[in-house]
């Protein structure tokens, strides 16, 4: 849809065609459902490193939020209705060489219009493989991150952010892609 | 929830000298969070790596995103891919609409979420 502003005749965008307040959204969500809104991470200063060295010959790590597979844990396919029972709680570590099974039933993902069918939408994985094999990236390193969400700063911050990046010089890499579900 | 995540693992890892790239959907958490390297999919959650069974928009979002990794001149980079998801924008007005529900709803949701709660809550005081 678009409209035309009278003074320019300027074809603009329609107003809702811009990025998806969720901030706000989830804010007045759940206070009119009764809960307190939730304050989310912000940081004035933000680090900085300049890639250490050519992408050709970097090492470079792919980090997710998707789960694990449980069988145990109910319905984890595609459109499947939000499942608690299939979220994570600690750091978990899958070889690149695998083709890990990762799911994304465990958060809120766009369940109207989208629906996980496909893993490549949310793990670039295979891409990433595309792209070391054509040299584009040096190598990927020897393991797929899993990060859990918690809704909890403290314990992201005190015990899962320290993991993943103990994890990751511990691979060696010198950059990583991070992927939210 | 999952887009605050990869947030704060990008800073840590960033701090400590290795560089990040993320590639998104929700451009007002990862921005408010602050982040080194931003690829924003103007996409419905979920398809953060690109459309379903679409090969070459996954290919290309990738690829943008290595760009970014490559050349961000500094912290704060966010680059919007040109891909669109539907020519239509309607999608966008949906998420947590809450015109569309009526007050029986809205209490529905509401025990859906204490229920939720106490799932997670279970499970992880297991794990």
């Amino acid at each position: 849809m678009t409209t035309i502003a009278p003074e320019t005749r300027a074809v603009f965008a329609a107003e809702h065609d811009a990025p998806i307040p969720y901030m706000q959204r989830t804010r007045d969500y759940y206070m009119t459902l009764g809960f307190t809104p939730y304050r989310w991470a912000h940081f004035a200063e933000v680090p900085f490193t300049p890639l250490p060295t050519p992408l050709s010959r970097a090492r470079v790590a792919l980090i997710t939020t998707a789960a694990p597979f449980q069988p145990e844990a109910g319905d984890q396919g595609p459109g499947a209705p939000y499942n608690a029972g299939a979220k994570f709680y600690k750091v978990y570590s899958i070889p690149t060489a695998s083709v890990p099974d990762l799911r994304i039933s465990h958060v809120g993902y766009d369940r109207l219009h989208t629906t996980a069918a496909d893993i490549n939408t949310y793990l670039p994985l295979a891409r990433m493989k595309d792209a070391a094999a054509a040299g584009r990236i040096g190598t990927l390193g020897p393991r797929v991150h899993g990060a859990p969400t918690n809704r909890s700063h403290r314990v992201t911050m005190e015990t899962d952010v320290p993991e993943m990046l103990r994890r990751c010089q511990e691979d060696g890499v010198d950059a990583a892609v991070l992927v939210p579900s | 929830m999952c887009h605050q995540t990869v947030s704060l693992v990008a800073r840590h890892l960033e701090a400590h000298g290795i560089a990040t790239v993320i590639m998104g959907c929700a451009k007002d958490i990862v921005e408010h969070c602050g982040v080194p390297r931003f690829v924003f999919s103007d996409f419905p959650l979920g398809n953060s790596a690109g459309r379903p069974f679409d090969v070459e928009s996954q290919r290309q979002t990738l690829e943008l995103a290595l760009r970014v990794l490559e050349s961000a001149p500094a912290a704060r980079s966010t680059v919007q891919s040109p891909l669109r998801w539907n020519a239509d924008a309607a999608w966008k007005l949906d998420y947590l609409d809450l015109t569309k529900l009526s007050p029986e709803k809205i209490a529905e949701r509401r025990k859906d979420f204490d229920e939720v709660k106490s799932i997670a809550r279970g499970k992880r005081e297991a794990s």
